[in-house]
Formats: structure tokens, C-alpha cells, sequence
């Protein structure tokens, strides 16, 4: 059984057709967030910032189709609050397609 | 003689006190070990405060003890604590990003179409080093958003041994991973540097640093007092496994 196609193992993705590709995306809890920055601070691919004054302050993801994200959660860890994670990990797609993968979950002690 | 005899002595009390923390039952809560594997993130904002000599020595040792193919130890660390130096090589793999960025980078390239062209071609060949994630982070790292090592006051170069047994690269990647678990048990963080690579790109580091046969950059292991508590326990995605027992085979998440 071949994982991967013909055409998709020949085929490398332009990395930001949303057409096959997806790209690693978080999710930010306005309501806990309180702007400190620390998540901006760590964020390897910088695709988060902070924006707004006083009490408006809060975190955001770049406004772009195509954030640079690759859902590594460094975030999650950072934020003292709880208030930032990652909802979405990275699919290119084609031949970076991501195989046999599950969905997030926290370590479980079994 | 007498110095071993002592270790001996010592083990089984030792064991006995945290035996209790080491025995497994079903549910039970992670010991010191386990947390400090899932707790580990990479970290990549440090404080200036320079690493103890002796806490970087004590952290090489870890990687000294570990598993490797016919124990043949194929690795060689290089400790690199010169800021002016770790400034240097920044600056060289920030120019070398550039250049890739000008060439293969086609969304923000002058050369267009050509620059598409040579991408595609380039992704072909090099498919795990034009990776989606390095790709945009060559262009991170161009635009200085990024340095290679995130301003670490302490850096582990990891070489390897190109006559080691089997697959020296990977034992390289064991012992690399030892010491990065022992500095996190130690309250320092850690970050694996894969473009250091790009030092290899042009004679001047390996001259510098006298990379040459048998030996080969693999890594770097950036290390320093993170900024904040970037460790902790987060999601991660599943991943499949496929199990065979008693004849059978399921696939468990």
C-alpha cells in the first residue's frame, strides 16, 4: 500500500495553496490574555505580536493566510495565564503531506 | 578500587529512597525523570547571565555516558563561550539566509520567476533542508528576526565522527539529547541549532573551528538561563502505532 500518490510524491507544494496546504495556527483566549508579550517574546517563526493600549492589550496571530506557525506550542507553555494554544498543526501537503497523526492531546500517564 | 567499592555501597540505598517514585502503577503521577522529558521546550530567549564553567563541564558528561553503536563514540563537542564569537558566526549564517533568500525564496525575491524556478529544483534535492519550516525560516533568520542562537551565552558544537559504527549521526543525536535533558534538570534551557550547517558553507569556520576529515558539523545546542518559564507540559498531536501481538495487528493512538 503506497502512502503517498504518484503525482504527490512528485509533486512538491508551493507551502501556502490552501487548496491542499494548511498552516500551523493558534488560538488566542482574549479574555485571559493580558498582552504581556512573552509569547511574541519566544515565538521561533515570530508570527505573533501584541497590539493595543491599556486593557486592550492582547496577543495576536499574523493577520496573513499563510502564518509562519509550525504548531510548536512553545506558546502554550509560556503563557502563565492559559490563554494561548495551538488549534491547528502544519500540513503542506503533497509531498510533505503529514501521515498518520492523531489529534493534540496533552501527555497522558496511562 | 576503594572509590567503586563506595559507588556500591551507595547505589542500593539510594535506589531504596525513591524506589517508591520509580515503581510503576497505572495512573500514577509523572516522576522527576519523565517530567523533565515532557516539560523540555525549546528555548529560545536567554538571559545574559554566562553558564558556570563547571555546570557546562558537568553537562558534557551526560553526553559522555551515552548509548552509542558498538560503543564507538563517534562524537567530538566543541564549547563555544566567546560572545564576540557567537556574534560572528550569527552574522555569517544571517549573510548565507540572505543569499538563499535572494535565490530561492520566490515570494519576495527580485529574481521573480527565475527564483521559482531554482526553488523548485532546489526543494527536489534537498527536500529535508527546504523543508516548508527551514524554507521560511531562512527567510526569518535573513530578516533578523531570528539569531541563530537566540542570544545564548553558551554553545555546544556537535561533531561527528565520520569512521564511528552503523550511524554516527544518530548517536550524535543520543548524547546531544542527553545533555539537553540534563541542563533542563538543571534549571537551564536548551535549543537544537540545525543551521549550523551554513557554517559549512565557505572555509572560514571550518578553518576556524578545524572541521575537517573525519570529523563533521552535525548540531548545536544553544544553552543559557531562559527568559520566564518557557518549560512546561503542553498538547502535542498523535501519532499512530502500529501494534502486533498475539498474531494480530491493530493500530492504537
Amino acid at each position: 500500500m503506497a502512502y503517498l500518490t504518484w503525482k504527490e510524491k512528485l509533486s512538491v507544494p508551493t507551502y501556502d495553496n490552501p487548496a491542499y496546504a494548511r498552516s500551523g495556527r493558534v488560538e488566542i483566549d482574549k479574555e485571559k490574555c493580558n498582552g504581556c508579550g512573552n509569547c511574541a517574546l519566544i515565538c521561533p517563526s515570530a508570527c505573533l505580536y501584541v497590539a493595543g493600549v491599556g486593557k486592550n492589550k492582547k496577543a495576536y496571530l499574523m493577520d496573513d493566510d499563510f502564518p509562519e506557525c509550525m504548531s510548536c506550542n512553545d506558546c502554550m507553555a509560556m503563557c502563565e495565564r492559559d490563554a494561548i494554544k495551538v488549534s491547528q498543526y502544519y500540513d503542506f501537503g503533497l509531498y510533505y503531506k503529514v501521515l498518520h497523526r492523531g489529534d493534540l492531546a496533552p501527555p497522558r500517564n496511562f | 578500587m576503594t572509590e567503586t567499592l563506595d559507588m556500591e555501597t551507595k547505589a542500593p540505598a539510594k535506589a531504596a529512597e525513591f524506589a517508591d517514585m520509580y515503581t510503576w502503577h497505572e495512573g500514577m503521577d509523572w516522576n522527576p525523570v519523565e517530567r523533565v522529558i515532557l516539560e523540555r521546550r525549546s528555548n529560545r530567549k536567554y538571559k545574559d547571565k554566562q553558564v558556570p564553567e563547571a555546570l557546562v563541564r558537568r553537562i558534557l558528561e551526560a553526553g559522555r555516558f551515552a548509548p552509542s553503536a558498538g560503543n564507538s563514540q563517534p562524537w567530538r563537542f566543541m564549547v563555544i563561550r566567546d560572545q564576540k564569537m557567537i556574534d560572528e558566526m550569527e552574522k555569517y549564517v544571517q549573510l548565507r539566509c540572505k543569499l538563499f533568500k535572494f535565490f530561492l525564496h520566490w515570494r519576495t525575491s527580485p529574481l521573480g520567476k527565475i527564483a521559482w524556478m531554482y526553488s523548485q529544483v532546489g526543494i527536489r534535492v534537498r527536500r529535508n533542508d527546504l523543508h516548508p519550516i527551514p524554507f521560511s525560516a531562512i527567510k526569518v533568520i535573513a530578516d533578523g528576526k531570528l539569531k541563530l542562537f537566540h542570544g545564548a551565552p553558551t554553545v555546544i558544537l556537535i561533531l561527528k565522527d565520520k569512521r564511528g559504527a552503523g550511524k554516527p549521526e544518530l548517536d550524535c543525536g543520543i548524547c546531544g539529547h542527553n545533555m539537553v535533558l540534563a541542563a533542563h534538570s538543571l534549571g537551564l534551557g536548551t535549543c537544537w541549532v540545525g543551521f549550523v550547517d551554513l557554517l559549512k558553507y565557505g572555509t572560514k569556520w571550518t578553518r576556524k573551528l578545524g572541521i575537517s576529515f573525519p570529523y563533521d558539523l552535525v548540531e548545536g545546542i544553544a544553552i543559557g538561563y531562559p527568559i520566564g518559564n518557557p518549560d512546561g507540559i503542553i498538547e502535542r498531536e498523535l501519532h499512530e502505532v502500529e501494534w502486533f501481538e498475539n498474531g494480530q495487528r491493530k493500530t492504537v493512538l
